[in-house]
């Protein structure tokens, strides 16, 4: 899966299920920017998850602070 | 009867009824048995001890819910040690403050060890670096194989170790003995008999290093050779659905959860998720650990009740760490009860007059058996039925004290009454609170001491440094708590940067503490009241605001901020709450 398209994936978890609305870009911070509390990163990582099927793990999510961190993170998962 | 919790996992043993079902995100279960667990248990016994653990050494353990919290948790207390149960990760993100947070409680607890999961350890060095437990870090595989010795240990003895706020700023760890916590459990399974038809059984999402969720669901269940059916947390918050569907299939008859969970529940989840779904099973769904919210409740049976919910089942109680778990409990099998007071009179007099358009309260109900509850003033007089005071509470599973801190247990319990904090009154013998004489921030079942979010805005440009109040409070109509956040301006600040300044506020606060602030007052410079001695009156500040009172001690030039920031206060206090969409959560 190119990086766009798991982009795009990450922009339609975030406007479904955190009510995200207008664009999302790789810079954006997922605190300062998205302005996600704890609940709502909670709810972002799982639906990540199911979305692209894969597992993050503790240890990749420490490094994660913009949408282009999780998209990374994503590719790797896959193995793409 | 059992006299320790020690007993309680011999007992089990034995039998072949009762065990955990672990649900994953695919909705999978996964057995273990109570037996397995104790085997489990005992190897990694004489795993700490190889290691040097010994008899009343703290050990913390940072687990996700799952099989190898209960072996890590019951292996040390077979070991004789006491347990500290610590928060995994928040996930994407805050590392750094969780870290920090967790080497805070490690250094508060005294632990000599911190056992953890794999995958948690990666992540878990700096917390150790900074708190340099004399054993270290490891994970139950880490363990050497030996063979243990079942530590024997007496009732008096600290089983658990648990926070009740302030784990950043002031750390209150809340130590509490095996007496006390089969007290609380036999107190809990008193409320749930089996019967001929009925054998009761727990579902639970609720995190196992909370109150509600380790003393309120896994020793009942251990006690009576019970199931108990475990969601994540993190689970929960994403697909609130499992909750229910778990409900429905594993047929539970309990499950708790705070406010917002159902508040939560009745947002999210769609109708096809709920196909299927039964929830006729589900006697009792109690309610606790922070305010409860009539329009919550209401919300949650108009939506549910179409899969069989029954508006009897929810049961508001109220409890706190301090006494283990439950003080009081509203009636099991009846429907909630919630009453309207005159909003003058609770606010003016502290006087609880009932009208028929007044403020509505829900009843937390009762004392629990073994309990006491007193009303008192400030001096500490009891007040009689109908009057607002302190709620002071005695009972079999109150806390030893806090860990390691006579003083602050010395301000808290007084010949054996421990002043709570909270604030309410007694009408026909059942409890309504009404607020908080303490300064706690309580949001989604978790309590914030207020220092962690002042300090996050300490330094901001416009900000007067050290001078910012947080509370937050439960106002008429909404669904929960709303965290407000009062900053007094900086001399000189100039308008641009107070244009700027409750959005920097609200980030500051994202990013160090994970919380929305839903209300930012930036005041004039010497708004907020003090003390003699120069400290900020957080409850006085929002008992001001609340009453449109909260103003500079004269008047103060062109910031235009105070006075009408105190009448937008006293509208907004007076509105009614128009729910979601309106500047507050979700």
């Amino acid at each position: 899966m190119r990086e766009d398209a798991i982009l795009a994936g990450i922009a339609d978890v975030a406007r479904r299920h955190l009510d995200w609305q207008g664009p999302l870009t790789a810079e954006m911070r997922l605190v300062e920017d998205l302005r996600l509390d704890s609940i709502r990163l909670l709810t972002l990582a799982a639906e990540v998850e199911n979305r692209f099927r894969v597992l993050l793990d503790e240890a990749d999510e420490a490094a994660i602070e913009t949408v282009g961190d999780l998209v990374a993170i994503v590719r790797r998962k896959l193995g793409v | 009867m059992s006299e320790t919790l020690n007993d309680y996992l011999e007992r089990v043993a034995g039998r072949p009824d009762g065990g955990l079902r672990f649900i994953d995100r695919s909705e999978r279960a996964r057995w273990v048995g109570w037996a397995e667990i104790r085997d489990q248990a005992r190897v990694v016994c004489g795993g700490l001890q190889a290691v040097g653990v010994r008899r009343g050494d703290r050990i913390a353990l940072v687990f996700p819910t799952g099989r190898d919290f209960f072996a890590a948790f019951f292996g040390t207390l077979l070991a004789g040690a006491v347990v500290v149960p610590l928060y995994p990760p928040v996930r994407l993100g805050r590392l750094r403050e969780y870290l920090h947070r967790t080497a805070r409680m490690l250094t508060a607890t005294s632990a000599v060890l911190v056992l953890t999961d794999p995958r948690v350890k990666r992540i878990l060095g700096e917390a150790v670096a900074l708190s340099r437990p004399r054993l270290g870090c490891c994970t139950l595989d880490d363990l050497p194989r030996a063979d243990g010795e079942l530590v024997p240990v007496e009732p008096s003895d600290l089983a658990l170790v648990q926070f009740s706020s302030g784990t950043t700023v002031e750390p209150k760890p809340v130590a509490l003995t095996h007496r006390g916590i089969v007290a609380q459990t036999e107190i809990l399974n008193g409320f749930f008999p089996d019967t001929a038809e009925v054998r009761q059984s727990c579902v639970s999402w609720l995190p196992l290093y909370h109150d509600m969720g380790l003393i309120g669901c896994v020793f009942p269940a251990l006690s009576r050779e019970a199931e108990l059916t475990l969601i994540g947390p993190e689970l929960f918050v994403a697909r609130p659905a499992l909750w229910l569907r778990a409900i429905s299939r594993y047929r539970g008859t309990i499950s708790p959860a705070p406010n917002f969970a159902y508040g939560l529940c009745t947002h999210r989840i769609a109708d096809e998720e709920m196909d299927g779904v039964d929830l006729t099973c589900w006697q009792t769904a109690l309610n606790g650990a922070e305010p409860v919210a009539p329009a919550v409740l209401r919300a949650f049976v108009e939506r549910f009740r179409r899969w069989g919910f029954s508006p009897a089942a929810l049961t508001p109680v109220y409890g706190l760490s301090e006494a283990a778990l439950a003080v009081t409990f509203s009636d099991v099998r009846g429907p909630f009860r919630c009453l309207r007071f005159d909003r003058e009179a609770l606010a003016g007099t502290g006087t609880a007059r009932e009208v028929a358009d007044g403020r509505e309260i829900v009843s937390v109900g009762r004392p629990v058996p073994g309990f006491r509850l007193s009303i008192r003033d400030e001096a500490g007089r009891e007040q009689p039925a109908g009057r607002v005071g302190r709620v002071w509470i005695q009972g079999p599973s109150l806390m030893e004290g806090y860990l390691d801190d006579p003083q602050a247990t010395i301000r808290a319990v007084r010949d054996g009454w421990l002043d709570t904090g909270d604030l309410g009154f007694l009408h026909t013998s059942e409890l309504f609170l009404t607020g908080r004489a303490k300064d706690v921030v309580i949001l989604r079942g978790r309590n914030y001491a207020p220092d962690e979010i002042e300090r996050a805005v300490d330094g901001l440009p416009g900000a007067r440094t050290g001078c910012a109040v947080a509370a937050s409070w439960l106002p008429e109509g909404a669904e929960g708590e709303v965290l407000t956040l009062f900053v007094e301006a900086a001399r000189g600040a100039t308008d641009d940067e107070l244009a700027v300044l409750p959005e920097l506020c609200r980030e500051a606060v994202l990013g160090a503490v994970g919380l929305a602030v839903d209300r930012v007052e930036v005041l004039a410079p010497g708004t907020l009241p003090r003390t003699s001695s120069g400290k900020l009156r957080r409850q006085e500040a929002l008992r001001l605001y609340l009453a449109g009172e909260l103003a500079p001690p004269e008047a103060v030039t062109p910031l235009r901020m105070a006075k009408a920031m105190a009448r937008s206060g006293l509208a907004f206090a007076r509105l009614r709450w128009s729910g979601p969409g309106d500047g507050t959560r979700e």
